[in-house]
């Protein structure tokens, strides 16, 4: 009798602890104790970002993405919800870029003079000179580019940044088992912006962004939050920067095709009509620009033709750009005409029937006000 | 109690005769020789897909042409949502309330044998049995796979290509972590199996348990129901066919089945001891 009672209890206890470890692994990964680190300036922390020097390094960066936009098919690192992209740099250019997606995967490899963009699902590789696939940083990339002290541009930018914004160092935190400083850039109150605050842990050895949460009015979770998960500095294995195509893969090298004087011609005009403009400054930035409608036709007509050329036909031959508007955002009208909005949790696009598009992290009706200075 | 204790077979030979007593019903044979038929025709059918231009079909389909050692990882993959709970499920119901429904479940709870070191036995002998089916699909696999599609070594989805044993290896992971999966279905089982004494019960409250978890875990309404759900574990189990191997994925699907090895086997612990004769 006693016996049997022992095995009750004993069972009990491991349907108990069964259940406690379910419980256990459902629970989001605690941070643990923020560590203790020097105190740092504002200042000093943004110009040793500035100054840092590239590392090698590899890991797994999170994604979580709150920022209800609609889906896009075959990259869930854009679309709403949470997804992983592993990482592996050597710190002198050779990049190797995994992006893991439901049965898929696409990977990108740079080996230093090839780079290679891998795609499971269509069994195919895409192949370009070294370098080809980043593309140019405006801005801030210019700027480090010219041979001045690296100091003094920081301190510039710093300026900048703080003409703007409240820099502050909100504590330390603890990002994929890394001390990391967190830098936290608050609007000034004048600002219009949807936008609360951008967080940016700031690794306290290396001194790179570890991980950057942008926060919205009214909500606590983020609406993006990109960090890394699990981060390996030092030297990498080499393996990991070559990449041969595997044996059934089509290979394709779309320099080959160049486009033609005609082409380039085309896109110019198109470019020179659509004449960017920025209005406001700051966090209140709305970049404006008028996409003539007939040279986007006459753009996607040659774009159609060109598809129907060569061997396959293009994915993007004809898009319904009207249609796509309409589903995802909804029309508004007023005295500068009529048009589509399209708002996400970070601000939202605007665009008039006319052709005339406004962009920024604002309000729906700073964009409304921009609309209307667009010339 | 001493003498009782002197007078207990021991534990390799009554572990011994309980896999003879599964390995020599007819059905276990049948069933199993069945089981040999998924990768083949898994095969044969991939076979006629890669004929045609482009890629055979999503995920791992598309990466099988002139990679035959993918073959195997798919099919158990293929056969981990449905096929591969009602084997377990199909073992454990045997086990305990099989045994039930021929009345030799009484003799062997009266027999100087603890009630826990019964649970233990049958428990080993579903688990053994598990391992042989999974196995045995992989080995098939394996075969039919080089057979039809040739291996030089494994594509995998990143799209480095694995060497032959590196390859191998892999496998060898997929059905170890496969296997687990499965134990944590068939515990569930062993559980219904020491409430009832009627063999279909347990066959048809597994599955309709698989299928249902399953159904919640396309609600992304649940997200916080689904770390709880073994079915929902079972996406995440890709991982294996990507390289560098991420690791991270694989381990919680294992803890998770693990969890439920020890709920699922408690429960049966329970029942058991109480169960009169």
């Amino acid at each position: 009798m006693d016996r049997r009672r022992v095995t009750v209890v004993a069972a009990a206890v491991g349907v108990v602890a069964g259940a406690t470890g379910l419980g256990v692994l459902a629970m989001p990964a605690g941070a643990g104790p923020a560590p203790v680190l020097p105190d740092v300036s504002a200042e000093a922390l943004v110009e040793s970002v500035l100054n840092a020097k590239p590392a090698a390094f590899g890991g797994s960066v999170a994604v979580n993405n709150d920022l209800g936009i609609p889906a896009l098919a075959g990259v869930p690192q854009l679309s709403d919800g949470a997804s992983t992209v592993r990482m592996w740099s050597d710190g002198t250019g050779k990049v190797r870029v995994q992006l893991p997606g439901g049965d898929s995967e696409r990977t990108f490899v740079d080996d230093g003079q090839t780079a290679w963009l891998w795609d499971s699902a269509a069994q195919t590789v895409v192949k370009k000179p070294h370098g080809s696939f980043e593309e140019h940083q405006p801005g801030l990339g210019d700027q480090q580019a010219a041979p001045t002290d690296p100091v003094t541009v920081s301190r510039q930018v710093v300026a900048a940044i703080q003409q703007y914004s409240d820099v502050t160092v909100d504590g330390t935190a603890r990002v994929a088992n890394r001390p990391a400083y967190e830098l936290v850039l608050t609007p000034k109150p004048t600002e219009k912006t949807v936008l609360r605050e951008v967080r940016i842990a700031v690794d306290s050895e290396l001194r790179v962004p570890l991980r950057m949460a942008v926060l919205t009015n009214g909500t606590d979770a983020p609406a993006v939050q990109v960090g890394f998960s699990e981060l390996n500095v030092g030297p990498q294995d080499a393996s990991l920067f070559a990449f041969a195509p595997p044996a059934g893969a089509k290979v394709t090298e779309p320099d080959v095709e160049e486009p033609t004087a005609d082409d380039k011609a085309a896109a110019e005009k198109a470019l020179t009509e659509a004449k960017p403009q920025v209005i406001g400054e700051g966090w209140d930035v709305v970049v404006a620009a008028r996409t003539p409608q007939e040279a986007l036709a006459d753009l996607a007509e040659r774009q159609e033709q060109r598809a129907e050329r060569g061997p396959q036909r293009g994915e993007g031959g004809d898009v319904d750009v009207a249609g796509l508007l309409k589903q995802l955002g909804k029309p508004v009208s007023g005295t500068w005409g009529s048009g589509t909005l399209i708002t996400t949790r970070v601000g939202g696009v605007l665009v008039a029937d006319d052709g005339r598009v406004v962009a920024g992290a604002v309000p729906e009706q700073v964009l409304l006000d921009a609309i209307g200075q667009v010339k | 109690m001493t003498a009782l204790v002197a007078a207990r077979a021991p534990l390799g030979r009554q572990l011994r005769s309980e896999l003879r007593w599964i390995l020599r019903r007819p059905r276990t044979v049948i069933g199993l020789a069945s089981l040999c038929l998924v990768p083949i025709l898994a095969g044969v059918g991939l076979w006629f897909a890669t004929d045609g231009d482009g890629p055979a079909g999503p995920g791992l389909a598309a990466i099988i042409a002139g990679n035959g050692l993918v073959l195997p990882v798919f099919t158990l993959f293929l056969a981990l949502p449905l096929l591969l709970p009602l084997v377990g499920a199909i073992w454990a119901a045997d086990g305990l309330a099989g045994e039930a429904q021929h009345g030799t479940l009484r003799g062997l709870l009266l027999s100087p044998v603890g009630r826990i070191r019964l649970l233990a036995i049958k428990s080993f002998g579903v688990a053994i049995m598990s391992l042989v089916a999974v196995t045995l699909i992989a080995v098939v696999g394996v075969i039919t796979g080089v057979v039809l599609f040739g291996g030089e070594g494994m594509l995998t989805l990143s799209g480095s290509t694995l060497s032959f044993g590196e390859g191998l290896g892999r496998i060898a992971l997929t059905i170890a972590l496969v296997t687990v999966q499965v134990w944590g279905v068939a515990a569930i089982a062993m559980a219904i199996s020491a409430c009832t004494e009627h063999p279909l019960v347990v066959m048809a409250a597994t599955m309709a348990g698989v299928i249902v978890f399953a159904v919640l875990g396309l609600f992304s309404a649940l997200d916080w129901l689904h770390p709880y759900l073994i079915t929902s574990a079972w996406e995440g189990m890709i991982d294996v066919m990507r390289d560098p191997l991420p690791t991270e994925q694989l381990w919680r699907g294992t803890v998770v089945a693990g969890c439920y090895v020890l709920i699922g086997l408690s429960l049966a612990a329970m029942r058991l001891a109480t169960k009169d004769n």
